[in-house]
């Protein structure tokens, strides 16, 4: 048996010798055989069968699936029942939205959140842009302190520097405005994207900037025309990166944006469900409502959230 | 995907030192001064921004956060009590419970490591349907904690799904509350923890194993290691590095980033028995306006941080 295994094996590292290729899903994966040995070949008929580890395996995955997708269908099929209806099992209503709408300022919290996450998040682009630039491209006296600082405050907790900002924010009067919240966001935001952008940047060649250079055009011109452009990929993390991650952050919205028409949606969420009386069913319609947003962004961008998670492993 | 594959090549962790750096290739004679000399000026300007968001938004607070943790301070009057501040919180039994907490969260690290790796070699494996399989465990990346936090209590709850799903399969008689226990309040927080993490690891371990040398695991296989031996003997010694890059990950978002979790499932309770350094934080200092005992809780926090954040370059750059 465990020769076959073997065999079996070692065809399949023959016929996909990087697991980063483009698809071969599954086990039915052809290889072609007019380029494969005759050895090899039978070997890869042996493979087309369908062998039962693979069925396990395909089976323990939709058992994950199941794990990890059913409390999203729960809170979505919630979300359409009536209270009553939610107590007694059965049918589907728009009662608690309707509800939901009216009672809570939910689209006002909406608006909110993407005015916050959106001025936060083009803040982070630009300023993580221009530096990574400059710590990448740039040599001038101090880069390397000045890179080292920036980006070791990536290890600041918010817990631990949430008292002083507040008594700052505070003093500067803008507590519960937008711009405390923006500049805390932004603030929290630009280690990692500095981080990410300076990766970026060294992995792109100096070739262009030196010819560029020779040419005599100044820095300025040389980040604002070449750099930009080229990293437009890597703003795109960065902002994916960021916009989920400040759209569903509860702290700094719970303590900096306390009126209940600056509030953001997530802290409306996070107090309706700590309210004794509230109904199921509304809780969960807002849930739903609160969720669109970056889910939206995490299936058109899914390529960039991925990028940004590796390229956080470092170069 | 080139640039994942790029980066996956790469060992984990920071490396400080920029690359090398760019030389100013510029022409001869005073031209060649004057535009290093500019360059050097767009160089501070462009990274000037960033310094000064950091220096006011997060160095600044760090210092204060130190200054006030050494004082008495409910938001009104402040009174200096000096370095003894933390001799006397070490004798406060609550908060010898939140560090307790804290360490027993660490006891979910073993589960979040480890399906996450079996997941990512089935994925690897690239079974029927990996695509849509990958994209289901990485979901809940997007997810807020508060929305997870709701979906969590409703699992909890004692006419919740989980005491539905236990009477289904013919164990009602067990009828759990673990959300009103002391003790399992905290064993929840962590499985939702888990549940959570379970799709960023993956992605780690998924990079991890497509930049593995193939060669290696082959020869193995060649001299008859069976697939379990392969994995266990060739594979899990290669992906060691990015198993401690996600153990990282994971610890500092168990200790730093479960706040709104916390504040959404159990408020803390009952009697801080889930309660973390990061919410006992915020506890004392926005709900019993001890903001002196609250700075001080951060400051210990963020020394936690750095310690973990220090080990972590120094094992990494052990190891390159």
């Amino acid at each position: 048996m465990s020769q076959q295994a073997e065999q079996t094996e070692l065809a399949r590292s023959a016929d996909q010798p990087d697991a980063g290729s483009a698809g071969l899903a599954g086990s039915a994966s052809h290889g072609s055989p007019a380029t494969v040995s005759s050895p090899a070949r039978t070997r890869l008929t042996r493979r087309r069968r369908i062998r039962p580890a693979r069925i396990v395996m395909f089976v323990t995955m939709i058992a994950v699936a199941v794990v990890m997708l059913y409390p999203l269908l729960y809170i979505v099929m919630t979300s359409f029942k009536s209270e009553v209806q939610y107590e007694l099992g059965g049918g589907f209503s728009l009662a608690s939205w309707r509800i939901l709408v009216s009672s809570q300022p939910i689209l006002r919290e909406l608006l909110n959140s993407l005015i916050v996450s959106s001025c936060a998040v083009a803040l982070i682009v630009v300023i993580s842009t221009a530096a990574g630039f400059a710590f990448a491209k740039i040599r001038y006296r101090g880069r390397t302190l000045v890179f080292v600082l920036v980006v070791a405050c990536m290890f600041v907790p918010l817990p631990s520097i949430v008292i002083p900002e507040y008594v700052n924010v505070s003093r500067f009067g803008v507590l519960d405005t937008y711009w405390g919240a923006i500049a805390v966001y932004a603030a929290l935001g630009i280690p990692f994207s500095i981080f990410l952008m300076t990766t970026y940047f060294r992995g792109l060649s100096d070739d262009l900037i030196e010819a560029a250079s020779i040419d005599g055009v100044s820095m300025w011109k040389m980040w604002w025309r070449l750099g930009v452009p080229l990293a437009r990929p890597a703003m795109f993390t960065v902002a994916v990166l960021q916009f989920i991650q400040i759209w569903n952050d509860l702290l700094v919205g719970l303590l900096f944006l306390q009126n209940i028409n600056d509030r953001t949606v997530t802290v409306g969420l996070a107090l309706l469900s700590s309210g004794r009386v509230t109904s199921i069913p509304v809780l969960m319609a807002g849930s739903v409502m609160s969720i669109i947003p970056p889910i939206i962004v995490y299936l058109i961008f899914q390529r960039h959230l991925v990028r940004g998670i590796t390229m956080g492993m470092g170069k | 995907m080139s640039s994942s594959g790029r980066a996956g090549r790469m060992p984990a962790g920071l490396s400080m030192r920029p690359a090398s750096p760019f030389r100013l290739a510029g022409g001869s004679g005073r031209n060649w001064g004057r535009s290093q000399r500019g360059a050097a000026r767009a160089g501070w300007v462009l990274s000037l921004p960033a310094l000064a968001g950091v220096a006011a938004l997060l160095v600044l607070p760090i210092g204060q956060a130190f200054y006030y943790s050494m004082t008495t301070w409910n938001g009104i009057t402040s009174t200096w009590v000096g370095p003894d501040a933390y001799l006397q919180l070490f004798e406060d039994p609550t908060f010898l419970r939140v560090l307790e907490n804290n360490g027993l969260l660490l006891l979910a690290m073993p589960v979040v490591i480890a399906i996450p790796l079996g997941i990512a070699f089935l994925l690897h494996e690239q079974i029927a349907g990996w695509k849509f399989f990958r994209s289901a465990v990485f979901l809940p990346t997007a997810i807020s904690w508060v929305v997870i936090g709701v979906i969590a209590v409703r699992f909890y709850a004692l006419h919740g799904i989980l005491n539905s799903m236990l009477s289904a399969v013919g164990l009602g008689f067990i009828k759990t509350n673990m959300l009103g226990s002391t003790h399992e309040a905290l064993a929840a927080l962590a499985i939702t923890l888990i549940w959570s993490q379970l799709g960023t690891n993956t992605i780690i371990f998924i990079t991890g194993l497509a930049a593995l040398d193939p060669s290696l695991a082959e020869a193995a296989r060649v001299d008859g290691a069976g697939p379990l031996t392969v994995y266990r003997r060739v594979i899990i010694p290669q992906m060691i590095r990015f198993i401690q890059f996600a153990f990282i990950i994971t610890v500092l978002t168990a200790f730093t980033a479960i706040f709104s979790l916390i504040f959404v499932m159990t408020g803390g309770g009952p009697d801080y028995g889930s309660t973390t350094l990061e919410f006992y934080v915020y506890q004392q200092a926005f709900s019993e306006s001890a903001f002196g005992t609250g700075a001080l809780l951060g400051v210990l926090l963020f020394v936690i941080v750095a310690g973990i954040s220090v080990v972590q370059v120094r094992v990494l750059r052990a190891r390159i």
